[in-house]
């Protein structure tokens, strides 16, 4: 009896965490799960508003800076939310058509179906072909060369941080200075009209807008496409459509 | 000789830095994230290099499913008076207040708690006139099916309505506004000033539309926020790096 009291029974002081180990692992599946960690990305537009604008108020663009670009696509029927007969557009099929100068006017139309005149319209392939950049990135590119090379200039000096030593101030300073060059009216700078038909599908304006940003093209609207611009696409959609 | 001793080694592992570590990575998820917001549709954004992040307060969105169907979401500030709550319901009062006005034939008149309930919602969807019979659906799991238009909404005649979004159509009469022009406005002049203010620059307001909606789709959302002056807004695209 006074054996079994004097022999203290030794407890063991370490305690097993694999439950607790377990447990946290669950909820850090979870979390991991459950959360979004990329934000989405915002691109900026700002549209004219739909009033109506008198002729002479308007800027008008020079020909020569003109270029417009028109976005084409196709739909297909998919299933979507459970409505199998919904018509979206076909994310893979898209065309791409680009002009330089003024919209042609109706008479212009006249001129060029009877054969008088050039179809000014030209196809460019959409996405890249291996290696190569896209080819309406080239084509902008060389619309705006000027401003490009200025901006690769400043970029150079912008990565060795010329402007400052402090990184965030360096990065202010060429943000600035970037959008200088970008407005800056003495250079040779487009004015690119985007338009886009109803079968678009919305990946291919996005892209289009985007080829804006990374051409460093200040200067770009979105527009409405009209009749004479479907009548010379026709043509070249045909041609397109029995080439394949 | 002696006999070899075998030392019996102690199998069981040291859980307690695997447990540290563990609630480390834990209160570093629960620190830093942001819980994915239910949506009525799933939305694929198409990619951009845009690197401009989507505020997380004081924020419009406008979501478009590739058939066509338009839901808002509405974010109030984080650290203000005007939480998203808060704002959910003033924006609610207002827009009944201003249906109310449009319609004095066919009057919609919510309780309390249904501006409760609604202010919880993150997104919604529903044509005015149904908006009481969607918030009087206790089931939550059959009022996000009745959003998405997979079930049919009962309305409190009997009637059996299938519905798709916010009602929206080619308007360019901004006296005479559509019932998603109308929400757009309430939400503009609801008594959030914050809200006004980044709606004003563009930020406020951000179309979050698939990668294969068809553009004419897209143009009734920008053309109608175009007639009521919202000419300045962000489209939300995905990341994409930039191939140089």
């Amino acid at each position: 009896m006074a054996k079994d009291l004097s022999r203290q029974k030794k407890f063991e002081t370490r305690i097993d965490f694999t439950p607790m180990v377990d447990m946290n692992m669950l909820l850090i599946t979870f979390f991991m799960l459950c959360t979004t960690m990329i934000k989405s990305q915002t691109l900026q537009i700002s549209l004219p508003s739909n009033e109506k604008i008198e002729e002479e108020q308007q800027n008008k663009v020079k020909q020569s800076e003109a270029v417009t670009i028109i976005i084409d696509g196709e739909l297909k029927q998919a299933n979507v939310d459970g409505n199998a007969e919904a018509q979206v557009a076909d994310a893979a099929a898209g065309m791409l058509f680009y002009y330089d100068g003024m919209p042609p006017t109706a008479q212009d139309l006249l001129k060029i179906t009877k054969g008088e005149l050039e179809n000014p319209m030209k196809q460019v392939a959409f996405g890249s072909q291996e290696g190569a950049l896209p080819a309406i990135r080239e084509i902008l590119r060389e619309r705006n060369k000027d401003v490009v090379a200025k901006i690769a200039e400043l970029k150079k000096d912008w990565k060795e941080m010329k402007f400052s030593s402090n990184e965030d101030k360096n990065d202010s300073i060429y943000q600035a200075k970037a959008k200088e060059i970008r407005n800056d009216s003495t250079l040779k700078r487009p004015v690119v009209i985007i338009k886009a038909t109803p079968n678009a599908s919305y990946a291919h304006v996005v892209n289009v807008l985007d080829e804006m940003q990374i051409n460093n093209i200040s200067r770009y609207q979105i527009d409405r496409i009209n009749m004479v611009d479907s009548a010379m696409m026709m043509p070249l959609k045909e041609k397109a459509l029995s080439a394949k | 000789m002696g006999k070899v001793k075998i030392k019996k080694k102690d199998t069981r592992i040291d859980m307690t830095a695997m447990s540290d570590v563990t609630v480390l990575l834990l209160t570093f998820f629960m620190l830093t994230s942001t819980f994915l917001q239910k949506e009525p549709i799933t939305v694929i954004t198409p990619p951009s290099v845009s690197e401009e992040k989507v505020p997380d307060q004081n924020l419009l969105s406008v979501l478009i499913s590739p058939t066509g169907k338009v839901y808002l979401e509405v974010l109030g500030s984080k650290d203000s008076t005007f939480k998203s709550e808060t704002v959910r319901a003033d924006l609610l009062r207002n827009m009944a207040a201003k249906y109310n006005e449009k319609h004095p034939n066919a009057k919609v008149s919510l309780t309390n708690k249904e501006v409760a309930e609604f202010a919880k919602l993150n997104a919604f969807g529903v044509p005015f006139r149904y908006m009481k019979d969607w918030l009087s659906i206790e089931d939550i799991t059959l009022r996000d099916k009745v959003l998405q238009g997979e079930e049919p909404l009962t309305t409190k005649d009997g009637q059996k309505v299938k519905l798709a979004g916010i009602p929206i159509s080619m308007n360019e009469d901004a006296n005479n506004p559509n019932e998603f022009q109308m929400w757009v406005q309430c939400a503009y002049n609801s008594m959030n000033d914050e809200l006004k203010q980044s709606m004003v620059k563009g930020k406020g307001i951000a179309i979050k539309a698939d990668q294969t909606t068809p553009y004419s789709v897209v143009n009734v959302v920008m053309d109608n926020l175009q007639t009521i002056k919202m000419n300045k807004f962000s489209l939300m695209t995905a990341l994409k790096a930039e191939e140089e």
